[in-house]
């Protein structure tokens, strides 16, 4: 009797790993679908690929994991945005560490020289650190129009706004980043 | 015909405005570009939007290492459940390389397609107009012998040979 419960239960966790399995096949889908633009924006927010593939993976975790293991019903903007947001912290953390061991080791004045000015590995980093500063609303509609290269349509599908208000939030997005990033330069002059 | 004349004109319009607006208001406009020449504001400001632009555009055309979607998908895929692991598909997405999108692949023939599709609408409107001039002959003939009958042998007998077609006007 208890042999035949035993057997009984084996068939049953079985049977519902079966159909758990056969409802999150859509994560490989999704995976084979988007996987190449999601690498792509995270590269560009990121530059680092170890991050990328950290971001990467944190971002599929969490779509697994969504309302236990449920499918969101618009993936790309879930998965976009959830992308985004771990990046940007991952950028966040990356660049307060770096300001501490910086002001640790080297004196701020030093790092400036005019060389930097046509360095385009220093302006991509201003770039990020502005990015990372920015408010979330300006910040989103950024990263998905200039490094995920989406169409304002498809960015005012993914944040639920209109796609006259992703321009807009893009135009400010770029003032903001110029009037920050001639800060930047100044500060360090 | 009419309408078609008239969305031309329109389409003039609006494009005789455009030109007259971008030449008086645009970027490449007289006193927009000595303005910019003699106000520090204005082309710091420009400067500066433009080094957003660049770095921007830097950040664009850094390349990544082709496999790395390939070990991103590994390792996305090692932190899921086995069975999914183990399925054909998370196979396949291990080994995947990044592909150029459709755009990008099809781009070469862009023009070749837009000749052929020009063809195309060509040869249509062609076979339209052949066609509906020959409907219309057919239908102005029959109305011919039609008044032709009626002058001759009267109008009920005409109307018999030539029942009214719903649309259509008796023209005696």
């Amino acid at each position: 009797m208890f042999n035949k419960a035993v057997s009984f239960e084996l068939l049953w966790d079985f049977a519902v790993t079966e159909t758990i399995d056969e409802s999150q096949r859509w994560i490989l889908s999704t995976m084979q679908r988007h996987g190449q633009e999601l690498v792509t924006m995270l590269w560009r927010i990121l530059g680092n690929e170890q991050d990328v593939c950290d971001a990467y993976q944190n971002t599929f975790l969490q779509l697994a994991h969504y309302k236990g293991g449920q499918r969101p019903e618009y993936i790309r903007a879930y998965i976009f945005r959830v992308a985004n947001n771990v990046a940007i912290s991952m950028l966040r953390r990356r660049i307060s560490e770096q300001k501490r061991v910086s002001a640790a080791v080297v004196p701020r004045k030093d790092v400036s020289s005019p060389a930097n000015e046509l360095d385009s590995k220093y302006l991509q980093e201003t770039l990020r650190c502005c990015i990372a500063r920015l408010p979330e609303h300006l910040r989103n509609v950024i990263t998905l129009r200039e490094l995920a290269e989406l169409s304002y349509g498809q960015i005012a599908r993914i944040l639920g706004i209109s796609a006259a208000t992703a321009r807009v939030y893009r135009y400010k997005a770029v003032q903001l980043l110029a009037v920050w990033m001639s800060k930047e330069k100044v500060e360090r002059q | 015909m009419k309408s078609i004349t008239t969305n031309n004109r329109c389409g003039q319009i609006r494009a005789w405005l455009h030109k007259a607006i971008s030449r008086r208001f645009g970027p490449d406009a007289d006193w927009f570009q000595n303005h910019i020449s003699n106000c520090p504001r204005c082309q710091r400001r420009i400067v500066s939007v433009g080094r957003v632009n660049l770095a921007l555009s830097a950040l664009k055309s850094q390349p990544h290492k082709l496999d790395l979607l390939m070990r991103a998908n590994t390792q996305a895929i090692g932190v899921l459940k086995h069975s999914l692991r183990e399925a054909p598909k998370a196979e396949e997405l291990r080994t995947t390389l990044p592909e150029p999108k459709m755009l990008e692949r099809w781009g070469k023939y862009r023009c070749s397609a837009a000749n052929l599709a020009a063809c195309v609408a060509i040869l249509f409107l062609m076979k339209i107009g052949i066609f509906s001039s020959m409907s219309e002959f057919q239908t102005q003939g029959q109305k011919v012998i039609r008044q032709y009958y009626a002058s001759r042998v009267g109008g009920d007998l005409a109307d018999e040979i030539f029942p009214e077609r719903p649309g259509e006007t008796n023209v005696r």
